[in-house]
């Protein structure tokens, strides 16, 4: 991890702790997230809302980044605040030409090899996909979600978010390979005040098409 | 609270990409990759070679096409010759005109080819943003049809073998268009579908390789102004077929197509069709004595992928060709049929690659003046590794051995059935600049 890297992680992590106290009635939850075949599902995105109250606007400060390298974006998932501003950095000695058609936000980004300053301002909640014009293969997603409490699954599929107030949430799961209406499910469930609360979804995935990688 | 908004300092970038791989061609329509923009290539193979069998298709170019189906081959017999050589060498320009349009010069220099300098390809490639779901890629120039499984790479070289299969070998030397060329993808559900289009002239007598040598096995390829050379053909063709075939040529202004769809549903998956017809006139010639030849095909590619190191590929290929004026029952002096398929199976090693290929080939022969002693069936074994040695250096070997049998080889005093054996160590130097 770079200098400036570890700089802008504790910054971000600085940021996230002072941007919502964390109430004295507040709870954890804890989501374990498995494909039907048991195997752990990497970059599902886990996010909370809160039932029968409103649910905080998420603060939208700090820096995104999606960087592009190898001819990848990175990450392949992301959840970010609606009303985020997130910056896509080119790495690659190529060019990128980067573009999304989503209803939640369309754009297109001409990149420049190791250009590293263009921004997108993110401000309606919904799934972005997000491609390049000239490297197919460079598929990620953004989840632009309007809940303070939201998270992409480690490899082994897991997420815990942190002070949630207690009483009945809805947590929704979404991955852009989830066999459901919308890549989506969701559940209910009751927060007990000061607990670690835990939750184990087993989804069904879909395969994607192949790309053998042919040109000409 | 829950925000990953650290997400960009999270677990390795390596894990990552695995999983961005696991996940090709997800939301936005996708076809094949735009080769890099922008860029100068330079490049040079060199070969030490090892090979018996009889003298090859393309050993002398003093002297008519000898018998033999490879690159190299020994004149004097079944003894082992070692050889080095430097096989090709060239140049691709790839220049960008703004973000959707580029373009593609490919320039090369090969051992055994009659022009020293020469185009391999040239084309300008326009490729807007999606409209809608749908990506369209637009090209018009000089280019091979999309047809090879085997090669990939703006030089158009084979990949994970040094000697390509007979049926892209085949594609190389004789199957090149200048033409117009329209490419729709999109995602319908979890299924990528891709259907390809072009018009092209330039191509009028492709087939003749084909039907008077047949099949072969080799990396040469023809370029915009070669000649190949023939082998030995009857009393009757001799008088009327220039020695040598101009593959790049049009002799009667029609214009051919092809069209291609693929489909990759999901999974490790990926099936094509493709068909060719030149529509060229089968009477038509010019002064040199190069013919229209009337060729068309239909061809099937696929590729599964058994694990994420393991990739089975396989072409197969049927088609006909006609030339000459016809005769008796309608039948012109040659209406050949030919056939072939492999099968090649790629394991990626920690450092490089490791192939095997099998396949088989026929041609039948039904005209006036070309009979059944111009009839060949084969097939050859391949046996392939890659090992990259620096990022500008890679290392093949290859072991080849193809066995064939071909009644006119007894016009050269050969025997008609023919075993050969042909090993190479092939060193490919590439560099890359941005332009």
């Amino acid at each position: 991890m770079s200098c400036a890297r570890i700089w802008t992680a504790t910054l971000l992590c600085a940021w996230s702790a002072a941007a919502l106290p964390a109430p004295a009635y507040a709870a954890d939850l804890d989501v374990q997230v498995r494909g039907a075949d048991g195997a752990p599902v990497r970059d599902a995105v886990v996010s909370v809302h809160l039932a029968a109250r409103a649910t905080p606007h998420p603060h939208a400060g700090g820096s995104y980044v999606i960087d592009q390298q190898d001819i990848q974006f990175h990450p392949f998932v992301a959840a970010v605040p609606v009303g985020a501003s997130v910056t896509f950095m080119n790495h690659d000695p190529v060019r990128h030409h980067v573009y999304s058609f989503s209803p939640a936000k369309k754009f297109e980004l001409k990149l420049a090899s190791k250009q590293q300053n263009q921004s997108v301002l993110f401000d309606k909640p919904g799934i972005v996909p997000l491609g390049c014009n000239i490297h197919d293969r460079m598929i990620a997603y953004l989840d632009v979600v309007d809940t303070p409490w939201a998270k992409t699954a480690d490899a082994n599929g897991h997420v815990v978010l942190r002070d949630i107030p207690a009483g009945a949430i809805t947590i929704t799961v979404w991955h852009p390979y989830l066999r459901a209406p919308g890549n989506i499910v969701s559940r209910g469930a009751i927060l007990s005040e000061g607990t670690a609360h835990g939750e184990k979804f087993a989804v069904p995935m879909r395969t994607p098409p192949h790309d053998p990688g042919t040109g000409y | 609270m829950g925000w990953n908004a650290s997400f960009r300092t999270s677990s390795g970038r390596t894990g990552r990409m695995a999983v961005a791989a696991a996940f090709l061609c997800a939301a936005p329509a996708c076809a094949a990759d735009t080769p890099e923009t922008g860029l100068l290539t330079a490049y040079a193979n060199f070969d030490l070679a090892a090979f018996d069998g009889p003298r090859a298709w393309i050993n002398d170019r003093d002297e008519i096409g000898g018998t033999g189906k490879a690159r190299f081959g020994n004149p004097d017999g079944n003894s082992l010759r070692v050889r080095p050589y430097a096989t090709e060498a060239g140049v691709v320009v790839q220049p960008d005109f703004g973000w959707a349009l580029s373009g593609l010069v490919s320039v090369i220099a090969q051992h055994g080819q009659d022009k020293a300098v020469d185009v391999n390809e040239a084309y300008l490639r326009w490729r807007p943003l999606p409209f809608g779901t749908v990506h369209m890629t637009l090209r018009a120039g000089v280019f091979y049809p999309p047809v090879s499984l085997e090669h990939g790479g703006s030089e158009w070289p084979v990949v994970e073998t040094v000697t390509p299969s007979a049926i892209n070998s085949w594609i190389g030397e004789e199957v090149k268009v200048a033409g117009v060329e329209a490419t729709f993808s999109t995602l319908i559900g979890d299924h990528r579908l891709s259907l390809a289009g072009a018009a092209f002239e330039l191509n009028d007598t492709a087939g003749t390789l084909l039907t008077f040598r047949g099949w072969a096995l080799h990396d040469e390829k023809a370029t915009l102004l070669s000649y190949q050379p023939l082998p030995a053909m009857n009393g009757f063709m001799r008088n009327v077929q220039a020695r040598e075939t101009r593959p790049m040529i049009d002799l009667d202004h029609r214009v051919g197509w092809y069209a291609k769809l693929t489909w990759a549903p999901p999974g490790p998956f990926q099936i094509q069709y493709f068909h060719y017809d030149n529509r060229a006139d089968p009477a038509a010639f010019d002064a040199e004595l190069q013919w229209g030849w009337h060729t068309r095909f239909d061809h099937v590619g696929a590729t599964l992928d058994l694990d994420g190191k393991t990739r089975l590929t396989a072409q197969a290929i049927d088609g006909t060709t006609v030339m000459g004026f016809p005769g008796a029952g309608n039948v012109r002096w040659i209406d050949m049929r030919y056939r072939s398929a492999f099968l090649l199976g790629t394991r990626q090693m920690a450092h490089g690659s490791v192939s095997g290929r099998i396949e088989a080939f026929s041609t039948r022969n039904h005209g006036s003046e070309v009979v059944a002693d111009d009839d060949e069936t084969g097939w050859a074994a391949t046996a392939a590794v890659r090992w990259p040695l620096l990022r500008q250096a890679t290392l093949l070997g290859e072991a080849l051995h193809i066995e064939s049998r071909r009644d006119a080889r007894l016009r050269e005093g050969v025997a008609p059935r023919q075993n050969q054996n042909i090993l190479r160590l092939t060193l490919r130097l590439r560099a890359a600049t941005r332009g």
